[in-house]
């Protein structure tokens, strides 16, 4: 596909998006994401059993690594760590390294639905507690009660998969 | 039960650590974010690695029976990352969680079939009620955006 007709598709697909109401595309891609995930902890977790919890993670790590250094070459970006950039924001991979670990091990025992949707349900309380009172420099959202009933059904239905 | 509440914690974790990361890629950009990130956990990982190991078998024959798929986790998560990156900040915050979770669940769904044979019941119906939970928190949250 040349260049032009790549354009004239993706100018096509702009406008079919501006009918619809907008990014009806990056909602398509929020759902490949979470695909992406899904296999991801899939394959970290199958790996770990071919290894070991720690050489797995040491893997990722490295395949990970080395596939950000092409993407930087190829993208010629220059490094701007000379900025004053605090010194939490540094910590993510270190958090990442348990992630990954995590995971793996609950993956080998709970299988990817149960682990991943486990991991949902932490997610949405600890984003609620986090918009509830503003942490990390984020916008105050108090929590409302009325949401108690959604994470009631959302209990409801981890407790479902878990006994059955 | 202790799987189950390491789940949950590694779901707390992750969003901290999701937090972390944009507010890094927002400083000096989503490749860069994303290479500062994996820099600090291989580091991270080769001090766990002496810690708890004495030796540690990188040579190629330990890698042998090893399908080169299982090795593409590392880059999934690159892709991921990236990805989130250029999607997150264009729908509406409400609507992530929920959408990446309908992809998450379904192919969780199928990858659980297709190792296990078969998947229960309960998986399912616990997934469509997870997702209704995660409907109607959504639709509080539109309206109290929208009032």
């Amino acid at each position: 596909m040349s260049y032009r007709t790549l354009n004239f598709y993706v100018s096509l697909i702009e406008e079919t998006q501006l009918r619809n109401g907008g990014n009806l595309m990056y909602k398509a891609s929020a759902i490949f994401i979470g695909i992406l995930i899904a296999i991801m902890v899939t394959f970290n977790g199958i790996l770990a059993n071919y290894t070991d919890q720690y050489v797995s993670i040491l893997i990722i790590h490295m395949v990970g690594f080395i596939a950000l250094i092409i993407i930087l070459i190829l993208k010629k970006e220059k490094f701007k760590l000379k900025k004053d950039i605090p010194f939490y924001l540094f910590s993510g991979g270190l958090i990442g390294v348990f992630v990954v670990f995590l995971n793996n091990l609950c993956f080998n025992s709970l299988g990817a639905s149960l682990t991943l949707s486990l991991g949902i349900f932490g997610q949405l309380v600890l984003a609620c507690f986090i918009d509830h009172y503003g942490l990390f420099g984020l916008n105050i959202y108090k929590f409302k009660k009325k949401k108690i009933i959604g994470f009631f059904i959302i209990l409801l239905g981890l407790v479902t998969m878990i006994i059955y | 039960m202790l799987y189950i509440i390491l789940a949950v914690l590694c779901g707390c974790i992750t969003i901290i650590s999701m937090i972390i990361n944009s507010h890094l890629s927002k400083k000096i950009g989503v490749f860069q974010g994303a290479f500062i990130n994996y820099a600090v956990g291989l580091i991270s990982t080769i001090l766990l690695l002496t810690i708890v190991k004495n030796s540690v078998d990188l040579s190629f024959s330990s890698f042998d029976g090893i399908p080169l798929w299982a090795l593409l986790g590392g880059l999934l998560g690159v892709m991921v990352v990236s990805a989130s990156n250029i999607v997150i900040p264009k729908i509406p915050t409400i609507y992530t969680t929920l959408l990446i979770f309908i992809g998450q669940l379904f192919t969780g769904i199928l990858i659980d079939y297709f190792r296990v044979g078969f998947v229960s019941k309960g998986k399912i119906i616990g997934g469509l009620l997870i997702l209704i939970g995660l409907i109607y928190n959504s639709n509080v949250d539109k309206k109290e955006l929208a009032a």
